[in-house]
């Protein structure tokens, strides 16, 4: 993990010193011991600040929206592939963009370490090859990484090689799936009741702050249908009704573009599952159009384009 | 405890369009119950936020004379996206709508009494001015105030607003009144250049004098400007500021500019207030 | 000073909950902790830091109905009155002061808010000292402390094998008197509560400077630190949402059908991208560097100056949460060590 820092150092510091961007955008430490921040380079002394590790989840590709500037971001694979349809849906110009990607880097989920801990508040951490040592008040406690990948975040073999500019590390060797692709199989296997009350319990802990859309890289329209008041598409309370109409629209306007990185289920204060409909979303897609996102930037997404053997069974 | 939140019922009794450019018109209302018109006691630059149920709600400055009793008015501009403005345009005399109010300071009418007022106002800005004027030419109150003088700047002819208003004005010996376009234009036979050029070839006397003045912002700066030139102190410039708002008493959190909240220390600011509000303003 | 032996709380509680409509933190994972109301004892969890929501919604909910409106024009303000007096047990003391600023805003001179007044004045509060506080707390700065009375009305403090109470206010010394199996507290335990104070005080590492800062922001206001501090900030509205002080609101109106509607009022934020979007296309505050510059001022500025108070009381939530850990503290270190100017 070290060398890949170093690496990403030398890179950042070459690019600010050729001046090929006006600003890096990276991970430095925060004072949560648990997670890293974004942070803005625009000097090569500085430089020095970036890391690159397991807790460097942010998806950074969210600040190349509305950037006039010559950008290079740290991205894993599936914020790589958040940039792909970034640039396929005219937001982000591809040529403002250097992509520094770290295609292996896996990150962990922070919601599993304090549930594995019970709440325990952690003071510091200590980074180890495949594990990060945990320390509180009055405890102290390795947990191996591999244990509390996040869920979604798939390392991938397949994504096209234009979209890296600089690569950091490894590329990995076949497509990783880190996933609680059970979970789905568990949905897909639950009567319509139990489903219910699966997805009541998640959206009724919602409190319509809307930090998931905020944090999504895809989520930039100027105006949201859910700030729309006049007519309302249904009402701003925190009725179930109404959060899982909130919740249901945006998995159906993110789909065929989400990349599954997490990037809602971190910012969630109330730690709803919002990775499932999305999740199960792109399964669906994957199965009928054979289409991932943000995997090739020369395919168009595929539920804003036509091909004549889209499957056509819905049609009755 | 008085709920500030509900408005009162009011019929909208008349629309009058107030320029040719039809994108003002004036609505006057009549509250349902006799009550509510006498708790509405008012002073010229207070404003009132106006609902209709089911669209919402919006602030706007009151255009009728306080000694006005028996209707109030407002002068609003249509503007495409504005859901309430659009919804107000719709409506067709006899419909109700909602009315809370009176809201923020207005205008410091005992303050100005023995002074003379210089009245500046640009575009659709003029509204709460024309309250002032109505309010001072009145006859039970013209002796109390020195002399009245008004600039009317618009862009363009269409936009001029209070048309009738300012011919019967400009009859009157008791008022002197300017009004002025950006640009030259056809059949216009009122003042040409912007409001501070203009403004600067009136040369008004600073000499215990007041100005009131509401506009954009850019007319407002170099109006201020050229007073400043003509020895006008920033204490005696007067202005009206607007910001969105939603309650109307200082609780919703986002007209404030600096410490002020626009709808609760507003609307109405010395210009002397505002050089401290800093950045923001 | 009054003392509870630890096993007759929940006989303690039960006798509120009988009572009283009675709010107390419960958790459904032992992780994540909320006020809620329960019929006794049974759900209560004493045993957290803070609740990760802020009780602030218990006065001013995330959504609320002003008024019915019907198509005849008739206006319905919902009651508010309740039968029952409410008793929230188990406040933390950061959060009880954040009221006492909320008062403030609803109680001023001239507009007084029915809503949340009616809730507030039928509300009896237990706050409860904090012995564990974390790392993000940081509520000694503004001169509160994990052992702070204000805006209690009984103080209770956990002692491991007892709880002590605390007549704040009348109302709190009325309702105290009603509780049974509390006996006067021995010396012992005042010196005991002095010491736990003093410990849990400090135990509080984060600090915020906050001498002169009120007028130093002013003169900030302009300051080209503005331009980096806001840059990751996503403008999502976490740290308003979970914030006790933030009150911030917006009222609209929605239709139930053709003949009746309710215009309600809910939670707004400074970060929202239509905050002072004006119907004309004008907005004055546009960009994440105007945004983050009227948070930061609101409370650490215009508050002030206003109310003669800070509007944030060093709960840390806003730390703890915020999708891209921006840290409020920092943020105003960096402020203050930074030129009000461009250097020329």
């Amino acid at each position: 993990m070290v060398d890949l820092e170093k690496q990403l150092r030398a890179q950042a510091k070459k690019l600010l010193e050729d001046k090929a961007v006006d600003c890096v955008i990276g991970y430095e430490n925060s004072d949560d011991p648990l997670m890293t921040t974004p942070c803005f380079i625009t000097a090569p002394n500085e430089v020095d600040r970036l890391v690159l590790n397991c807790l460097c989840g942010n998806n950074l590709t969210k600040y190349l929206i509305g950037r006039k500037e010559k950008t290079a971001v740290v991205a894993k694979a599936w914020d790589v592939r958040s940039v792909a349809v970034l640039v396929k849906e005219n937001q982000v110009k591809r040529e403002n963009v250097i992509i520094i990607g770290v295609p292996s880097l896996r990150i962990v989920d922070q919601k599993k370490i304090i549930a594995h801990l019970n709440g325990k508040e952690v003071i510091s951490v200590i980074l180890k090859e495949n594990a990060i040592e945990v320390q509180g008040d009055v405890f102290s406690e390795d947990l191996l990484i591999d244990d509390y990948l996040q869920a979604g975040c798939e390392l991938r073999d397949d994504i096209d090689d234009s979209m890296f500019d600089i690569v950091i590390g490894e590329m990995p060797a076949s497509k990783q799936n880190i996933d609680d692709d059970d979970l789905i199989k568990q949905l897909e296997a639950m009567s319509s009741e139990q489903r219910w009350e699966f997805f009541k319990k998640e959206f009724s802990k919602c409190i319509r702050c809307y930090a998931c859309r905020e944090a999504c890289p895809l989520c930039y329209c100027k105006s949201c249908f859910v700030d729309q008041n006049f007519p309302a598409w249904f009402s701003k309370s925190t009725d179930l009704s109404d959060n899982m109409s909130f919740h249901i629209i945006r998995a159906l306007h993110a789909a065929g573009r989400c990349t599954d990185c997490g990037a809602c289920f971190r910012a969630c204060p109330n730690d709803i599952n919002l990775r499932v409909l999305n999740r199960k979303i792109a399964k669906d897609i994957k199965e009928l159009f054979d289409s991932e996102p943000g995997l090739n930037p020369k395919e168009d997404l595929p539920l804003t384009s036509y091909k004549p053997d889209d499957p056509q069974d819905f049609i009755k | 405890m008085r709920n500030p939140y509900v408005p009162a019922n009011a019929i909208l009794s008349r629309k009058h369009i107030e320029n040719t450019a039809k994108d003002l018109q004036t609505f006057e209302f009549i509250f349902e119950d006799k009550k509510q018109a006498e708790n509405f006691d008012f002073i010229c630059g207070q404003f009132a936020m106006v609902s209709i149920d089911g669209v919402g709600e919006a602030p706007f400055g009151i255009a009728s004379s306080p000694l006005e009793k028996d209707f109030i008015q407002f002068t609003v501009k249509r503007y495409s996206k504005g859901i309430l403005t659009n919804a107000l345009y719709s409506l067709s005399e006899g419909e109700k709508l909602g009315i809370r109010g009176p809201f923020g300071n207005g205008y410091p009418m005992k303050e100005l009494e023995g002074k003379n007022i210089l009245i500046v106002g640009g575009g659709f800005a003029l509204t709460t001015l024309r309250s002032v004027v109505k309010f001072v030419l009145h006859q039970a109150n013209r002796a109390k105030y020195g002399k009245l003088t008004m600039l009317a700047a618009a862009r363009e002819p269409c936009e001029m607003l209070y048309r009738e208003d300012m011919a019967e004005w400009s009859k009157r010996n008791d008022i002197e009144v300017v009004q002025a376009i950006d640009k030259p234009a056809e059949g216009w036979d009122g003042q040409v250049g912007f409001a501070a050029e203009v403004l600067e070839k009136m040369t008004p006397d600073a000499k215990n004098t007041y100005t009131l003045i509401c506009g954009p912002q850019i007319m407002i700066k170099t109006c201020i400007n050229v007073l400043g030139k003509l020895n006008f102190t920033p204490d005696k410039i007067i202005n009206s500021l607007e910001m969105k708002m939603k309650c109307g008493i200082g609780k919703c959190g986002r007209c404030n500019i600096g410490n002020k909240y626009i709808c609760k220390d507003g609307p109405v600011f010395t210009y002397e207030q505002l050089l401290k509000l800093g950045a923001e303003y | 000073m009054k003392i509870l032996e630890k096993e007759k709380i929940n006989s303690v509680l039960d006798f509120l909950a009988g009572q009283y409509d009675l709010v107390a933190p419960v958790s459904q994972d032992g992780l994540k902790f909320e006020y809620a109301q329960v019929k006794d004892s049974s759900k209560v969890n004493l045993d957290f830091t803070n609740s990760h929501e802020s009780p602030k919604k218990l006065f001013f909910p995330q959504y609320e109905v002003l008024f019915r409106y019907y198509a005849d024009g008739r206006k319905e303000v919902p009651a508010l009155e309740t039968d029952k007096k409410r008793v929230i047990f188990g406040m933390r003391p950061c959060d009880a002061k954040a009221l006492l600023f909320l008062d403030k805003v609803f109680d001023d001179a001239k507009y007084q808010d029915p809503y949340y007044l009616t809730k507030r004045n039928n509300t009896v509060i237990f706050t409860l000292g904090c012995v564990s506080p974390q790392s993000t707390c940081f509520c000694t700065s503004f001169d509160i402390g994990p052992f702070a009375k204000d805006g209690s009305d009984v103080f209770v403090a956990d002692f491991g094998d007892f709880y002590s109470f605390e007549a704040v206010t009348d109302k709190g010394e009325e309702i105290l008197k009603k509780l049974s199996g509390l006996r006067d507290a021995a010396g012992e335990h005042i010196s005991k509560y002095e010491k736990l104070s003093r410990e849990s005080a400090a135990k509080i590492k984060r600090h915020i400077e906050l001498q002169g800062l009120a007028e130093e922001l002013i003169n900030k206001q302009d300051a080209p630190m503005w331009e980096q501090i806001h840059l990751k900030c996503i403008r999502c509205g976490v740290c308003s949402f979970l914030c006790p002080t933030c009150h911030c609101f917006d009222m609209i109106d929605e239709n139930q059908g053709p003949q009746q509607g309710a215009r309600v009022r809910i939670w707004d934020s400074c970060m929202s991208c239509g905050f002072t979007q004006e119907a004309s296309g004008h907005n004055p505050r546009p960009g994440g560097r105007e945004k983050m510059r009227q948070r930061v001022m609101h409370k650490f500025s215009y508050i002030p100056q206003n109310f003669d108070t800070f509007g944030c009381v060093g709960c840390g939530r806003c730390i703890k949460n915020c999708p891209v850990r921006n840290d409020i503290t920092k943020t105003i270190k960096k402020l203050r060590e930074s030129e009000s100017r461009e250097k020329r």
